[in-house]
């Protein structure tokens, strides 16, 4: 059943979709940078730059992945939502959902199937991301030691120091792509047709963005609660030290969310009245 | 006769010592260190030198550096890392004494004596007449016997003040330190987190994010020097900034 959803998902053209959203993006980066990077990087600089030299080659290619993953992250939820959105309410649009559950197949393992095709999916794009933002930007611009800006802190990594944590950025990144998959996959149980669905999941994913951008004590309080602020934990890996206990506890917090919307999912396609 | 002999013998004897005297206030004088200091530190021309370079900057998390150190009179300086970022203080103004003493007229100021690590050391003052290369005064604490630098005081019009503690060892005969400590005046380092979009692992776990109170702070920048290979020619080119 599995190769079959896999099937559905990748025969249709939406789910290139986002390859080709995240290509374009991807290569506009790597574009701008290569025509104007040093000013983008003297511009990214300054506040150190005013009190130390700083020599070499800044503009490497784990920046420009650097800068990829930051705006296409906040983006490639959107794209998953696409699909994973409608994995649950295109059946029951095209009308297809009541003939799917004549098989003996259960509701639960229903959903699970959708769940775990649309993690591939979403597993897929990150793979390609990796592919195209990480392999092209070093085959373009080389590899070289990375400057990472935080809000109050200037990062540097070593060279040979810096693969590692790309690797296992991408892994966190798996995790939160995984919980906006369910979330998707949530919404879509209870639609019809896949608009909502889809459009739902981007607003909640903006909305609960915002409340975790914006410096405010009372937004400060639910911020922990959030899997918005979680889901950019993959930074904490370019970070000196590594905060491995606030990267753990997030994996825990997303983990949950992922197996509180996919068993939330399953109660409500269990109990819902299939009518189309 | 006899007397008057005597008397000659003590007036030449007087004299002498008060010569004597006369040389020594002028071994001593602030005027002569610097002279004498100036002059030792153009012997060298430009040197290369295998460095190790620790940043301690409160807002600035950088591995120890490992690179090569270029140097060439006047104030020629680059770190070279094999292709690495390399990090330095604004104008490498700190790391060469040469660059720290102002140029044109100045004013050379005896500021008493000190002690240095049990060192006995002359303090010296340099008031340049004009600042146009941004260095106020600057303050050298010299070691006499060896006519070394131990400690400079540079203070600048834009970048607050610099000190630097040198260590000597095997190069001292050519006043090139073994290692030197730059303690800097560091700005505040802020970056609206709208824009950086920061993964806060203080909101995200128990890890506070660190407290700024808004002020300027002290940096310490360290450079071991591993070995010089002291005026053997360098060319303009290896300074030119090509990335």
């Amino acid at each position: 059943m599995l190769r079959i959803e896999l099937y559905k998902i990748f025969s249709r053209p939406r789910t290139y979709i986002s390859f080709a959203v995240i290509t374009a993006i991807t290569f506009i980066i790597q574009l701008a940078m290569y025509v104007d990077g040093s000013s983008f990087v003297e511009f990214a600089i300054q506040g150190v730059g005013d009190q130390f030299d700083i020599q070499g080659r800044v503009l490497n290619g784990y920046l420009i992945t650097y800068l990829i993953l930051q705006s296409l992250l906040v983006q490639v939820p959107l794209l998953i939502a696409l699909v994973a959105g409608d994995v649950l309410a295109g059946e029951a649009n095209m009308g297809t959902l009541r003939l799917l559950l004549t098989k003996p197949i259960s509701r639960t393992k229903v959903v699970w199937v959708k769940f775990v095709s649309s993690l591939v999916y979403a597993l897929a794009l990150l793979l390609w991301l990796a592919i195209i933002g990480l392999g092209a930007s070093v085959l373009i611009f080389g590899t070289g030691d990375l400057i990472n800006l935080k809000s109050d802190a200037f990062i540097m990594l070593l060279e040979d120091d810096v693969l590692w944590r790309y690797g296992a950025a991408l892994a966190f990144a798996a995790l939160a792509m995984a919980t906006v998959a369910a979330l998707s996959v949530f919404m879509s149980a209870f639609a019809d047709n896949s608009v909502g669905p889809i459009i739902g999941t981007m607003g909640v994913i903006v909305v609960l963005t915002i409340f975790t951008n914006l410096e405010l004590p009372l937004f400060n309080l639910v911020k922990p609660y959030l899997f918005t602020t979680h889901m950019v934990a993959w930074k904490g890996f370019f970070d000196v030290p590594v905060p491995y206990e606030a990267i753990a506890q997030s994996a825990i917090v997303l983990t949950i969310y992922i197996i509180g919307f996919v068993v939330a999912t399953m109660v409500v396609f269990n109990k819902k009245d299939i009518l189309s | 006769m006899r007397s008057m002999f005597r008397y000659y013998v003590l007036v030449i004897l007087l004299l002498m010592q008060s010569i004597s005297y006369a040389q020594q206030q002028d071994v001593d004088s602030a005027q002569y260190l610097f002279n004498e200091l100036k002059a030792k530190l153009d012997r060298v021309e430009d040197y290369t030198a295998d460095v190790r370079v620790n940043i301690d900057v409160s807002f600035m998390k950088v591995p120890p550096l490992a690179g090569k150190l270029y140097f060439k009179a006047p104030d020629k300086m680059k770190l070279e890392r094999k292709g690495g970022i390399s990090i330095l203080p604004k104008k490498n103004m700190s790391l060469a004494l040469n660059t720290v003493f102002p140029e044109g007229d100045i004013t050379i100021i005896d500021a008493g004596n000190d002690v240095l690590d049990g060192t006995p050391v002359k303090v010296i003052k340099i008031v340049p007449h004009n600042d146009v290369a941004g260095i106020v005064l600057t303050k050298v604490w010299v070691d006499k016997e060896r006519l070394l630098a131990l400690r400079t005081e540079t203070t600048t019009r834009d970048n607050g003040t610099v000190k630097m503690d040198l260590d000597f060892g095997k190069y001292a005969n050519l006043a090139l330190p073994d290692k030197v400590t730059v303690y800097v005046d560091v700005k505040e380092f802020k970056i609206p987190k709208g824009v950086t979009m920061d993964y806060d692992a203080g909101t995200a776990g128990k890890m506070e994010a660190p407290k700024d109170d808004g002020k300027r702070k002290k940096g310490k920048i360290s450079i071991n020097y591993l070995q010089y290979n002291v005026n053997a020619g360098l060319a303009d080119s290896v300074f030119d900034e090509n990335e």
